[in-house]
């Protein structure tokens, strides 16, 4: 239970934090809030040679409404700088609302936004929302910059797209058709769990029919999913409760969930359908929440 | 019966508050010595298996460290609970008997250095088939774990009175159900920690622990050591809950490497190594059958239990009988068999827990009860009601039981809980239960033979008496015992409790106490410093008298007088010396307390208390004896997501039969926890290993998980005017584990008004509901 020895870098910008990335390839880490990575290090789970800091860029702290377009998240807001957010409670409350159910106090002071999608973690809280509000990663790289949809950033549990050289920067929530968003995590406690099935629902409905649907699910596969069927089956549907129990059962059949110390797969595939039909229900009713 | 007291009864300020609260308060991983080192246990990588060599050599290259032992630099005397099952060594010399087992410590100049040599130890074992069970322990041909246990039986009991089987064929209705409890975990913060040093051929020993006594008394006999040799002390403790009374290796490690580096060493634990250590809750697989007349009386019952022990015994011997052995003392049952075994396995022991043996089978009982009377038309808490003992009795076992307000437990849980307009009529999803529990106020008998009092106290008043020290090593592991016992000596001095100061801790300068365990403290030290007190009371009261004469304010036939002035026509109360007819004839205590120091030296009173011959004449009727018994009832209301199978539990009440309450704010404090306990085993904690390896798998607080303050429902707890103990003083009795004995059975009760169906297997947890809920609906019952 001590940690590794390691060099130590605190760029003051990306370009030098990229540089640094650049020059030190697989050798290096980022090191946001530290909540999952300082763990690992200690459990001997990870032992970095190189330790770039990314806590001196505090252009990316910030969440900022851009008129006509969205919502800007710089990727090191904390989980609870997202809760306390005045612009997301206004436009995305579902977004602060899964930032609050993450982990407990403790963590959400410390833990960022880029540690909770970056490290990958199946049953990270904040993803699932963000693909369904259709939200974008913005990816500074050595190189150049790129901007990739939420859900193209994972690749496996632990695993994403990102270069070695590059960071996540901002997560932009677009303006939305979609009337109305929830999340909902399903953990073994009320506080200081991880999900054991998240899921997130995004809909767009119209005079009780609805146009357009995305849904997230997390925890249930090795990386978060679209569940595209569910999507699909429920655009042009009159809302009633049989099609939100349908949709449901069509997202259970989506997912690809493992048994492990906290749940069985037949669990987390039931929770699925339960959870799918409760959020959707929100959404439809109550809006972003 | 009950007086006006000045402290006894009150909400004092604990005296640990400033300290705990501003982060001054010092505990064993605090303390510092100059040239101190450090140190940390070697352990097994397997399961089971023969040690075939050890090699240390390349750890004790590495820069840094100082010394690393193995068993063959300690003594080989084994140790225990009671002699019959002395089993564990210091460290293994032949076998590992699970994944962690002791082997060996090193020790070197920082923390970091130690956690470096460990993995620098090579150990080549012969490896055995692990037993990770005791249903693969006792088949035929298993493993073999220890010589002594043929079988892996490690111990059977058989407790039968009347005639069970006689009785059950003449009963209206009989009814058997099988349980299955879990292994849990204390969960207390402050994780194992003991630093050692020695001056010429005398130990110091700081360590964190829940009796100084039966640590010097162990580890002296394990070392070979005069216990007069070995200091043992404690500092603040950051709870026990039954895991701080047996060793851990801290200790002789500690000891045994300061001794040989000359230097002051400190060996602690980390959290995975205390979940490690284990001794927390054992399994238990169990069955019970209840025979009952038409009405709902209790006419025999027969219960059958199986101990998972893990390896080793320790405690696990007293917890075995503490399974079976205070089910008579709630309900009278005439015909009663209680039989029982523990079983070894390759799994870190279990042992004491809040509670000890007693929880997971009243688990049992509770539901099981509840069974009965629902196949018979009997409501839940009229079952209990139609069962429970009554004050001034003795129990079938022999056991005499003083105060005794089960009943009235029952009645104000009941009415406070609205029991009557809710049970069966809250629909689906919502659901309320009743458990009923208790405990002894400490044990009849010492943890080994003696015939020492069980709690010695002393007061000794500063010289000019503006400072009352109260002396007893009963350990304060957070429970607030150092404040209940000086408001018990401040009471019986007339002295002002905020003017105490407690001696505790420490075995050469304090008095002897057999520490925090079996609810014991607040009646027996509570005895103790209450007689060293009033001791003092009456010197203070005779000088006092001396000094009035003296003084020329008191004369014969002054009105007031029928003749001189006696120490009976003196009280003192909070501090002042009175003559009782006449209040404003008046010293200070402190005058007093002074001119005793100046004609006689230290003003000193001293109090001892032993329980006397108690209890039945049985094998083992040794565990359940005790002076005083509590009774407690809790009724639990619950929401259940018939859906997902979330449990909510959104109220409870608790009535605590306790005697008289020393301290109430204290007392809430101990029923709240004690809930907080009971429901976690109910719900959501249980300790987990890997089925092959035995590798532990959730030893860290994400994946063993307690409640949080969201999951803990509000416990309005209750108390009864009319309870009061003649065996207390000032008629207390125990509050602390009882408390926790009736939750998991109101709980369950609960979830199963809920849900209707029966969830027969510790912890319920929501997969568990979810799953019930399934096969339900599934099989269309």
């Amino acid at each position: 239970m001590y940690l590794p020895d390691f060099e130590y870098y605190a760029p003051e910008s990306v370009a030098e934090a990229c540089q640094l990335l650049a020059q030190f390839g697989e050798k290096a880490k980022v090191l946001a809030g530290g909540t999952d990575m300082v763990v690992k290090m200690k459990n001997e789970l990870l032992a970095p040679e190189v330790v770039v800091s990314v806590k001196n860029l505090e252009q990316l702290k910030k969440v900022e409404y851009v008129a006509g377009k969205g919502v800007s998240v710089g990727a090191l807001c904390t989980h609870n700088d997202l809760v306390k957010s005045d612009v997301l409670k206004e436009k995305f409350a579902s977004v602060a609302n899964a930032a609050r159910q993450m982990a407990n106090n403790q963590v959400r002071n410390r833990g960022t936004i880029a540690g909770n999608i970056v490290s990958a973690v199946p049953s990270a809280d904040l993803p699932p929302v963000l693909i369904a509000l259709n939200a974008t990663a913005k990816l500074v790289g050595a190189k150049g910059e790129r901007t990739l949809a939420m859900e193209d950033v994972f690749a496996g549990p632990g695993k994403t797209v990102l270069a070695n050289d590059e960071v996540l920067t901002e997560i932009f929530i677009p303006e939305q058709k979609m009337t109305g968003s929830n999340y909902i995590k399903f953990g073994l406690r009320k506080s200081g769990a991880l999900a054991v099935v998240g899921v997130a629902v995004a809909v767009q409905v119209e005079n009780g029919v609805i146009k357009d649907a995305r849904v997230a699910l997390g925890a249930v596969a090795a990386t978060p999913v679209r569940a595209k069927k569910t999507e699909e089956f429920l655009k042009g549907k009159k809302v009633t409760d049989d099609v939100l129990a349908e949709a449901g059962v069509i997202a259970s059949g989506e997912c690809k969930p493992i048994s492990d110390i906290r749940a069985s797969a037949e669990y987390r595939t039931d929770l699925v359908r339960i959870f799918t039909k409760r959020a959707l229900r929100k959404a439809v009713d109550e809006g972003h929440v | 019966m009950k007086e006006n007291y000045s402290y006894v009864g009150h909400s004092v300020d604990r005296n640990d508050s400033y300290g705990k609260t501003t982060g001054h308060a010092q505990y064993v991983a605090d303390l510092k010595f100059p040239g101190m080192l450090y140190g940390k246990l070697i352990r097994s990588t397997i399961a089971h298996g023969r040690i075939k060599s050890i090699d240390t050599s390349e750890a004790e290259k590495l820069d840094g460290v100082v010394a690393v032992i193995t068993a063959k630099d300690v003594p080989s005397m084994k140790y225990g609970l009671s002699p019959a099952r002395f089993d564990e060594n210091i460290f293994c010399i032949d076998k590992v008997r699970y994944h962690g087992d002791k082997i060996g410590a090193v020790c070197a100049i920082d923390e970091e250095t130690c956690y470096k040599a460990l993995k620098l130890i090579k150990v080549e074992y012969e490896e055995l088939e692990p037993v990770l069970t005791w249903q693969d322990a006792v088949k035929e041909g298993a493993p073999q774990i220890f010589d002594e246990y043929p079988g892996n039986v490690n111990t059977e009991i058989h407790h039968h009175f009347g005639d069970v089987d006689e009785a059950l064929k003449d009963a209206y209705y009989v009814r058997t159900d099988k349980f299955q409890g879990q292994r849990a975990y204390h969960a207390f913060i402050e994780n194992h920690c003991a630093a050692a040093y020695w001056e010429a051929d005398k130990a110091f020993l700081y360590t964190t622990t829940q009796s100084v006594h039966y640590d010097q008394y162990h580890i002296a006999r394990v070392l070979g050591m005069k216990m007069g040799n070995l200091t043992v002390r404690a500092v603040n403790v950051g709870a026990g809950f039954g895991g701080k009374l047996d060793t851990c290796g801290t200790e002789f490690a500690a000891i045994i490497l300061a001794k040989l580096t000359g230097r002051p060493v400190k060996v602690w634990f980390d959290h995975y190594e205390t979940f490690l250590n284990g001794h927390g809750r054992h399994p238990m697989t169990m069955t019970l059958t209840t025979g009952v007349d038409k009405k709902g009386k209790i006419v025999a019952h027969k219960f059958d239990c199986v101990l998972e022990g893990g390896a080793y015994t320790g405690l696990g011997i007293a917890s075995s009988y503490y399974a079976g052995s205070l089910l008579g003392i709630l309900y009278p049952i005439e015909n009663y068999k209680f039989d029982c075994q523990r079983i070894v396995t390759t799994l870190p022991p279990c042992g004491a827990q809040r509670g000890h043996g007693q929880p997971q089978p009243r688990f049992a009982f509770e539901s099981h009860i509840d069974l009965v009377g629902e196949a018979i038309g009997v409501d839940p808490i009229d079952m209990r009601l139609i069962n429970a003992r009554k004050g001034n009795s003795i129990t079938t076992a022999g056991y005499e039981v003083k105060s005794y307000n089960l009943l009235a437990a029952n009645r104000m849980a009941r009415d406070a809980s609205g029991w009557t307009e809710k049970r069966g009529k809250m629909g689906p999803g919502r659901g309320i239960g009743v458990g009923n529990g208790g405990f002894v106020t400490g044990a009849g008998f010492c943890q080994y033979r003696t015939d020492y009092p069980h709690s010695v106290g002393m007061v000794k008043v500063f010289d000019d008496g503006t400072r009352a020290y109260v002396y007893s090593n009963a350990i304060d592991i957070g429970q607030g015992s150092s404040t209940v016992l000086m408001q018990m000596a401040a009471e019986a001095m007339g002295y002002p409790y905020e003017q105490c100061q407690m001696v505790t801790g420490d075995t050469d300068l304090s008095t002897l106490d057999f520490g925090a365990y079996a609810s014991r403290q607040t009646l027996m030290a509570g005895w103790a410093v209450t007689r060293a007190g009033a001791e003092v009371k009456k010197k203070i009261l005779a000088k006092a008298c001396e000094m009035l004469k003296a003084s020329g304010r008191v004369k014969e036939g002054f009105g007031y007088l029928d003749g001189p002035l006696t120490t009976e026509d003196l009280e003192c109360k909070d501090g002042i010396v009175y003559i009782k007819q006449e209040p404003a004839v008046k010293l200070t205590f402190e005058e007093v307390a002074r001119k005793y120091f100046v004609d006689h030296g230290a003003l000193v009173g001293r109090g001892w208390y032993h329980p006397g011959k108690l209890g039945g004449n049985h094998k083992g009727a040794a565990v359940g004896t005790s002076p005083a018994y509590s009774s407690a009832t809790q009724v639990a209301e619950v929401k259940v997501d018939m859906e997902t199978g979330e449990i909510e539990c959104v109220d409870t009440w608790d009535v605590h039969d306790s005697g008289t309450i020393i301290n109430p704010k204290l007392f809430h404090g101990q029923v709240h926890g004690a809930f907080y306990m009971g429901i976690g085993e109910t719900i959501w904690e249980e300790v987990k290993f890997d089925p092959k390896t035995g590798a532990l798998l959730n030893g860290n607080f994400a994946e063993y998980r307690l409640p949080t303050a969201l999951d803990m429902p509000p416990v309005e707890s209750l108390t009864l005017d009319e309870s009061y103990e003649p065996n207390g003083p000032y008629g207390c009795k125990e509050v602390g584990e009882g408390a926790t004995t009736p939750t998991m059975g109101a709980v369950a009760n609960a979830i199963y008004d809920a849900i209707g169906i029966s969830m027969t297997e510790l912890p319920i947890t929501y997969e568990k509901v979810w799953r019930a809920l399934k096969e339900k609906k599934e099989n269309g019952k």
